[in-house]
């Protein structure tokens, strides 16, 4: 296809700068002179993926490389994707709008379960056969790495190679041994076979799964000579690790439209619930003097007038004081403003606090999550309501009149009466604003107070627990509602169909992959999309398979069963996991890493929070 | 303190960036390239930037304007000029910036190439030769007006597919080409075909160029 003719094209959809590529930033090399093509495939619309950090770090760092050229791939939303069907344009790299079934890799990231139809719909719209078995040549290669990669079976029989852990050293040897194996002419189960041999990479075709009469797994055994487990990497020194110092400038508006700062990977705090809480683990920290120096840096190339840092939980970094004192000398010099996101509750000091605000007033977020002590005790979120209600004074006395709180409804052990706590401790917000004689004059308070439902997810002391069921969901949120009695009161809970999806693919096993195959073959795509999302066609999908996802999320987990991912390795040992799930349903906390060290495992890096001295 | 004019192209993938796109790029590349511009200094501090007139999605403008004002007296207008294209993508060049003359409320006409595969001149002259020509035109309060696009037309010159128009342009009476297309696709009763606008310049009432 023509320039000309594809321009027409573009200029028929809403947005053609989705598709249009040529941002700032953005890199163009000579195809002739690289050995290696890397299509990284974010599934989801570009102003999402254009948001995420992993890309931004993986496609700079590729890119520094002469023999490699990774570009970008978004999934076309609908209007696009019909014009690409009608007029047969194969799924395109927007560098070098290239069809990407040309390249050797095809790389995904994996950030949420929702977008599993996005990764069948865009192998399908670049013309590359879904299934890895169909795929006979050595290229394309399919791979895929992020969070949901700690659970990948539901996708085991389209991906070729998985990618555990952080991507930075793991996906530059793979692609070494796979320029090695390609000037050898390989074939593509001997190359398969010798990248299973790298720490981090789990080849899902050399592993054979064998069910109990129940449907429980009985044994996942390794073939070939791919180990027996296979362990997540890191990247143990954050401070010499590889970070870009520029970012491709879009030029439509994103989700997240500003430069980011890593601070540190992972976190020490351990809430139950939290899968980022545990597949990151070791804590390691950028040093301040690191973070500036990228951070200024950043800013200067893309003339971005914001930054934000970014981290698990930002006021957790030992040096904050110090970096913010740093940052905020030369960002308000140049107009630049700095956003602080995933601040705690319990260590949100007042200085700190008039710190922000000397920024920008925007909008305080927290996350007590849930509404009693007992139960926060239970998601070891170690928040009181105390510190809830003085953090909400320090912000109310600096002139913020609005707060909104994030909530989970369904955590396990949860009773009415927890439910009533969350209506509770809003009303106390509420009360506590009306009593302050000093709260800014004339103002009416806002409490935004926003329910989702909890799924438990793999690599979490929860995996073992069952989901609520949907009815038991509407109750729950029947019952939320009727506790609110104040206007000042905002609550709001989502319909949550694509939460029991999300569960189910969460900790579901390779016999998903049929569903997810139906699934897709019926249309759907972009599920986490309310427009798009399409329960009806799963259950379909579910009932055409014989498989019931109550089976993979409804129930509850002995501790001897193997599950789907039980021979992925991520630092946390399955007896931590154990002992916190049982901690938990006693109602007890676990102190944090920087407290006390909870022997999960993580400390097998020799790296990190676990070395630090106390 | 300077008012400041500068002229650029913007072309190739750039067609694709809306104007409202283009201010936040603007601001951007304003930033990177260091330029000693003048802030605004009310509740939300920006970069001060005005375009003169805004560009269409899908068009390519060939004499593009924005001004600024320059806080450093000693910081040349060639300088400017050249901080700026060593950040830019080459599809936004920057051609030169002059400290402004016109103020940008004397813009009456912009030219407009329109570039097809084929059309039928002969009925394109017919359609031009009308007295009046009457079409639906949204305002801005998300109705539909009729107005009579015809005075605004200065001139209008077609010669191997390819249409010069000169509109009116600017605040008041502004005409977009397409919608002159629009009304032409409709007097001969016809599906709309596809073509490429380029705007070649800006005038103020003597068509003389904007400066």
């Amino acid at each position: 296809m023509n320039n000309k003719e594809f321009e027409r094209l573009l200029l028929s959809v809403q947005k053609p700068g989705r598709y249009s590529g040529g941002e700032i930033n953005s890199v163009i090399k000579d195809k002739h002179s690289v050995d290696v093509r890397f299509a990284f495939c974010f599934p989801d619309t570009y102003e999402i993926g254009m948001s995420h950090l992993g890309m931004k770090i993986l496609y700079s760092q590729f890119n520094a490389r002469e023999d490699i050229w990774c570009e970008r791939v978004f999934a076309p939303w609908l209007d696009f994707e019909e014009v690409m069907r009608q007029n047969n344009i194969p799924l395109f790299a927007l560098e070098s709008r290239d069809p990407i079934k040309d390249f050797d890799f095809i790389g995904f990231t994996l950030q949420y379960e929702m977008s599993y139809t996005n990764v069948l719909n865009m192998l399908d719209l670049a013309g590359v056969p879904l299934k890895s078995a169909d795929r006979k040549e050595l290229s394309p290669l399919v791979v895929a790495g992020g969070p949901c990669a700690c659970n990948p079976e539901p996708l085991a029989d389209f991906v070729d190679i998985f990618f555990l852990g952080e991507g930075e050293e793991v996906d530059l040897e793979v692609i070494d041994l796979y320029k090695k194996h390609k000037k050898m002419g390989s074939s593509k189960p001997e190359f398969l076979r010798e990248a299973a041999k790298i720490e981090g990479v789990y080849v899902p075709s050399l592993y054979d799964i064998s069910y109990n009469e129940d449907g429980t797994i009985k044994e996942i055994s390794a073939q070939n000579g791919a180990p027996k487990t296979v362990k997540k990497r890191i990247i143990k020194d954050l401070n010499t690790a590889f970070y870009p110092e520029n970012f491709v400038v879009p030029f439509i508006q994103i989700v997240h439209d500003r430069a980011v700062q890593e601070i540190f990977r992972g976190c020490i705090r351990g809430c139950r619930f939290c899968q980022a809480g545990f597949i990151y683990r070791p804590v390691r920290e950028k040093s301040a003097e690191v973070i500036n120096r990228q951070a200024k840096c950043l800013c200067e190339n893309t003339g971005y007038d914001e930054i934000s840092i970014s981290s698990l939980s930002s006021s957790d970094y030992t040096e904050l004081e110090p970096l913010l004192n740093e940052m905020l000398d030369w960002t308000q010099q140049n107009h630049i403003s700095l956003a602080l996101p995933s601040l705690r509750i319990d260590n949100f000091s007042e200085e700190l606090l008039q710190k922000i605000s000397h920024i920008r007033k925007s909008g305080l977020t927290f996350a007590p999550e849930a509404g009693t002590q007992r139960l926060r005790d239970v998601i070891n979120k170690n928040v009181t309501e105390e510190e809830i209600l003085s953090t909400c004074k320090i912000a109310f006395e600096g002139g913020h009149t609005a707060v909104k709180l994030y909530f989970m409804m369904g955590l396990p052990t949860e009773t009415d009466e927890d439910l009533k706590g969350i209506a509770d401790l809003g009303q106390k917000i509420v009360d506590m604003y009306y009593n302050m004689p000093n709260r800014p004059k004339g103002k009416s308070v806002s409490v935004s107070m926003s329910v989702a439902v909890f799924v438990p997810k793999p690599f979490t002391p929860f995996q073992f627990e069952p989901q609520i069921s949907k009815a038991e969901m509407e109750r729950k949120q029947a019952f939320l509602k009727s506790c609110i009695t104040t206007r000042k009161i905002d609550l709001s809970m989502h319909d949550s169909s694509t939460s029991f999806l999300e569960g189910a693919f969460a900790k579901g096993d390779r016999r998903l992959c049929d569903v997810l195959y139906t699934a897709f073959k019926k249309g759907c795509k972009f599920d986490s999309w309310n427009e798009c999302f399409d329960l009806d066609k799963w259950n379909e999908a579910f009932a055409e398979c014989g498989i019931n996802p109550d089976f993979y999320s409804g129930r509850l987990r002995s501790y001897d069963e193997i599950n789907p991912w039980d021979h992925l390795d991520y630092a946390v040992s399955k007896d931590f996991l154990v002992r916190e799930h049982k901690t938990a349903v006693l109602g007890k906390t676990t102190p944090n890493c920087r407290e006390k060290c909870s022997a999960c495992g993580a400390n097998c890096y020799g790296e990190g929070v676990c070395y630090e001295k106390r | 303190m300077r008012n400041v004019r500068i002229f650029y192209e913007k072309k190739g993938r750039m067609k694709f960036v809306s104007h409202l796109d283009m201010n936040r790029f603007m601001s951007r590349l304003i930033a990177k390239a260091k330029i000693p511009v003048w802030f605004t200094e009310g509740f939300n501090q920006h970069a001060y930037m005005n375009f003169a007139v805004p560009l269409s999605l899908g068009y390519v403008g060939l004499y593009e304007i924005v001004d600024v004002k320059i806080t450093d007296d000693n910081y040349s207008l060639s300088q400017l000029i050249d901080d700026l294209n060593a950040v830019s993508t080459p599809d936004i060049h920057f051609l030169k910036a002059t400290e402004s003359v016109m103020h940008t409320k004397e813009i009456a006409f912009a030219e407009f190439k329109l570039l097809f595969d084929e059309i039928n001149t002969e009925k394109l002259n017919e359609f031009l030769a009308q007295e009046s020509i009457i079409c639906a035109k949204k305002t801005k309060k998300g109705g539909v007006k009729d107005i009579d696009i015809a005075p605004l037309i200065k001139k209008a010159e077609i010669k191997d597919n390819k249409l010069t128009l000169i509109l009116s342009a600017g605040n008041e009476n502004n005409l977009n080409p397409s919608l002159v297309m629009t009304a032409f696709f409709d007097f001969c009763g016809i599906e709309p075909i596809y073509y490429e606008v380029t705007r070649t310049m800006i005038y103020n009432k003597n068509l003389e160029a904007f400066c």
